[in-house]
């Protein structure tokens, strides 16, 4: 016997058990190309130079381990389906008169060759993958790409390192196998009857109310920030909720049909539910983490992409002018020193103020009971959502803004609520009592939104807001509010980025002080930061995602085929009791479709269900544009299920060309 | 009137990279009668399961015609034969094909749901079969969990619950004990009694005693046929090892 003999008897095995092997070794591939893309991402020195790139590496050195575990574990379940397969043939060696050193080392040679392919093919695929993703995105965004591109030596090191050690796992379990059983059983080893599985009306019931009561908090949070842990708590109750229903509830509702005669004895049905009901029992909890996983990723990816897409109109909303200026402690010295200041900049660079506002204000926070607002309860345990900010601004200010002259008393004012709707007639703070002349619908110049809610009083003049300033400084002390002025200017629209940029800092560096804090913010100034920092969002988000879609089709279809095998003798039996290849067909699509797209259809309910909530959460982030959301949203369903639905196509034709075979 | 009619049955295998022919069926022709009880024996490779499988409509024959009730097999489109076989035929293998996902009772049910009888129908046509063939009580139990005689006694409710012109059998004791082959053959017995015509496949001279007619197959061909007439079991049982012994020293033929 040759020296290679057994070196060729191992690779023969692998061509032979192509149609197995092959999704196996893909799916090896993928695991150690999406390892490596994360280990690599994580340890990118300019990710880490992004703004917020430290925390997303935190999230990818932890999104590593996560997936280094997630790949042993998944490895060796697919290696044990594969091993049960090839028992049988092992058998047959052993009985042509193989002795278990020899298989053994068989086997050794089948792992040998199997890890090196899908190792180093994935380590390749890393590299290229990585390489291609950034050579796209300098090609599709407009921000600069402060990551470049980077072979990670140690992220090499620490794939070779796990992924030695898994595929050793998996031969020391294929040995373990082979070793204990004997020549007979291995010849049988792919038929084991399996027990019928059964109803867990508990664990049904309580997936439901969990993920009922997941759903409640999700749909019925009000303000994004008050109820940001509620809303965790959600998450992980619709988690939860989602692992009992597929694992137990999918069952007790398939054990229900079954109880319907009239539903359950009709051909496709009856094929298809007590198929389905096998296929849950085996699959569910990986579907159960392919939903879960799969509303992440589709979240993040729409997330990402509206925040994206919508930078445009982020700006707006964040900045809705070219350049507005804040003052803090201000004196009317100060705003005439400003306005001349401001002007002389602008003539020398030759630009013009287009609708200039400007306002003065004072703004301070009370706590709401009913229309009172209290300013003396200790702010500990107060729920966030009571909390509101009341903004005061004279009349002739208000005036300026709008063009339209008011004429109020002492104690009355206009109302403007921004985030809640105010349901009173009067208004009490600090001893004073306003009543409410008129509720506007609109303000300009404060387009910039608070998550709390802000309450604006237009009042008679500056010295009720100069009195209500004394009130609050002496209740709140060091804590007080300080008087502010407000400046806001567009420039005409054929004044140039660099133009506005340039002016942007001498403005900086020209403004009196005078114990004045100031603020400017230029759009401009600002807009590539947005990029930047949004652009890279959404690079990562579109990365992770690409990855796992990648990931879990290539599991969805691992299983299909290994289960193809299984069920190739029951459609050859009921093909001999009498169903014609139609039906057989029929019930197939029915069963694999079910087993691929329950995890999609559920994520998708999910998303529906979170969407109120992450609309207002993005409003956080300024995004306020829920259609461009909802479509972002849509689109990204949408063409995570067209993948998906290609992918099925592939998967019924193979897994009917198996099972008719 | 034959129920079963088959003439000149030819069967060539012609592998699919070259190679030589392999003839499985030279020439066949027989007839079963309604009503009657035949049996089919030859050894292994004699062409039993082939001429089985044209039967059954699994496989179709080189030259020759099989009729059933007087129409054609060969003739029957593509598309209606899975139809066809559910309606007219009942089969019993030897390795039972029940399906562990099913119980006892939907396996019975499954040609029948194939053919989209309602429920009620299904149950009525059920209950006198079961306390029959003594299966009773395991009906909702599962295949796994019940022996090799009740699995085939299931097997046999699920060829005669669609009342079928003709019952294919095939090997149906291989897998059973000599207790379990003795009661099953003893129901195939009475079900014939009650008119059922069957024909079965074997190469066991027991069961093969028990039919009305034993047909030898050897090299593709019918090479001796045996009535039983007013015999008991065991002097057919002596006449069939007699011809068997005589097939395997190369006896002459007759008639």
């Amino acid at each position: 016997m040759g020296r290679f003999f057994y070196w060729k008897l191992a690779a023969d095995n692998i061509r032979k058990n192509i149609q197995v092997y092959l999704p196996y070794i893909l799916t090896c591939t993928a695991t150690v190309a999406m390892y490596y893309l994360m280990h690599s991402l994580s340890q990118n020195s300019g990710l880490g130079k992004m703004s917020g790139g430290d925390t997303v590496q935190m999230m990818l050195s932890f999104g590593f381990v996560v997936v280094g575990i997630f790949s042993a574990v998944f490895l060796l379940y697919t290696n044990s389906f594969l091993i049960k397969r090839r028992k049988k043939e092992f058998g047959l060696f052993n009985v042509l008169g193989m002795e278990k050193k020899h298989l053994a080392r068989i086997m050794m040679y089948e792992t040998i060759y199997i890890a090196v392919i899908s190792i180093s093919a994935g380590l390749i695929g890393g590299i290229v993958l990585s390489k291609a993703m950034f050579l796209l995105l300098l090609k599709l965004l407009r921000f600069e790409v402060q990551m470049g591109f980077e072979i990670s030596g140690s992220a090499i090191v620490f794939a070779l390192l796990l992924f030695g050690t898994i595929f050793f796992l998996t031969l020391l379990s294929n040995l373990r196998q082979v070793h204990l059983a004997k020549p007979i059983e291995l010849l049988k080893g792919g038929q084991v009857g399996e027990r019928e599985p059964k109803a867990k009306w508990l664990l049904t019931l309580s997936g439901l109310a969990s993920m009922g009561t997941g759903y409640y908090l999700a749909l019925t949070a009000e303000s994004p920030i008050a109820a940001l842990t509620l809303f965790f708590v959600a998450v992980i109750l619709v988690m939860i909720g989602t692992y009992c229903l597929f694992t137990a509830g999918s069952i007790a509702l398939l054990k229900l049909l079954r109880k319907n005669k009239s539903y359950y004895y009709r051909p496709n049905r009856f094929t298809t539910v007590s198929g389905l009901m096998y296929r849950m029992q085996r699959n569910a909890v990986g579907l159960a983490n392919i939903c879960i996983l799969s509303t992440m990723v589709l979240v993040t990816l729409s997330t990402t992409v509206a925040l994206f897409v919508g930078v445009e109109d982020v700006l707006k909303t964040r900045y809705p002018r070219d350049i507005v200026i804040s003052s803090y402690g201000i004196t009317d010295e100060y705003i005439d020193n400003l306005g001349a200041t401001v002007a002389q900049v602008v003539e020398n660079h030759n630009l013009v103020m287009q609708d200039p506002m400007e306002y003065r204000m004072l703004s301070f926070v009370g706590i709401a009971q009913g229309n009172e607002f209290l300013t003396d309860e200790p702010s500990l345990n107060i729920s966030p959502s009571r909390l509101k900010t009341l903004c005061f601004i004279p009349s002739e200010d208000y005036s300026g803004l709008t063009g339209e002259e008011v004429q109020l008393a002492q104690d009355e004012v206009l109302l403007y609520s921004q985030g809640a709707d105010y349901e009173y007639e009067s208004l009490s703070v600090l001893g004073r009592t306003f009543s409410v002349r008129k509720q506007l619908n609109e303000l300009p110049a404060v387009t910039e939104w608070d998550i709390s809610g802000r309450h604006f009083l237009i009042v008679k003049d500056m010295d009720v807001v100069e009195e209500m300033y004394h009130a609050q400084a002496d209740v709140y002390g060091e804590h007080g509010s300080k008087l502010t002025y407000h400046l806001q200017f567009d420039f005409p629209g054929d004044v140039s980025e660099e133009g506005e940029i340039a002016f942007y800092k001498d403005l900086r560096s020209s403004l009196p002080s005078g114990g004045v804090s100031r603020y400017i913010e230029s759009r401009e100034a600002v807009k590539d930061e947005f990029y930047s920092l949004y652009g890279g969002l959404f690079f990562l988000g579109l990365f992770l995602g690409i990855l796992f879609i990648m990931g879990t089709v290539l599991i969805i279809y691992y299983k299909q085929i290994t289960e193809g095998y299984e069920d190739k003798e029951r459609f050859a039996i009921m093909q001999k009791v009498g169903m014609s290849r139609e039906e057989v067909k029929r019930s197939i699509r029915s069963q694999v479709l079910t087993v691929f797209f329950l995890p999609l259809i559920v994520a998708t309910v999910h998303i529906s269900v979170a969407f109120p909530f992450i609309t207002k959460l993005l409003a956080v982030f300024s995004l306020r544009n829920t259609l461009l959301f909802a479509t972002c949203t849509g689109g990204t369903v949408l063409i995570f299920a067209l993948f998906y639905g290609l992918v099925y196509h592939r998967t019924a034709r193979v897994y009917y060309r198996i099972v008719s075979m | 009137m034959y129920i079963l009619e088959v003439k000149n049955l030819k069967k060539v295998y012609t592998p699919r990279f070259g190679g030589n022919q392999v003839q499985a069926l030279s020439s066949v022709s027989f007839g079963v009668e309604k009503g009657e009880y035949v049996a089919i024996m030859g050894e292994s490779g004699s062409g039993k399961t082939t001429l089985l499988n044209i039967l059954a409509a699994l496989d179709t024959p080189t030259a020759g015609d099989v009729l059933l009730n007087g129409r054609n097999i060969g003739s029957i489109p593509q598309k209606e034969i899975a139809a066809f076989r559910r309606d007219n035929l009942g089969f019993v293998f030897q390795d039972f094909n029940l399906l562990d996902t099913f119980s006892i009772r939907d396996n019975i049910f499954l040609p029948l749901v194939l053919a989209r009888k309602p429920y009620q129908e299904m149950e009525r046509r059920l209950t006198p079969i079961a306390r029959k063939l003594g299966i009773e009580p395991i009906l909702a139990k599962y295949p796994y969990e019940v022996s090799g005689g009740e699995k085939q006694r299931t097997a046999i409710a699920r060829a005669i619950i669609t009342n079928p012109q003709l019952i294919l059998a095939d090997e149906p004791t291989g897998a059973l004990d000599s207790r379990a082959t003795d009661g099953l053959l003893r129901l195939f017995r009475e079900i014939n009694e009650e008119g059922q015509t069957i024909l079965m496949v074997t190469h066991s001279t027991k069961a093969a005693s028990f039919a009305q007619r034993v047909l030898f197959i050897k090299d593709g061909e019918i090479f001796h046929q045996l009535y039983k007439g007013d015999s008991s079991e065991e002097e057919m049982y002596q006449k069939i090892a007699d011809t068997l012994t005589m097939i395997a020293t190369g006896g002459e033929r007759r008639g």
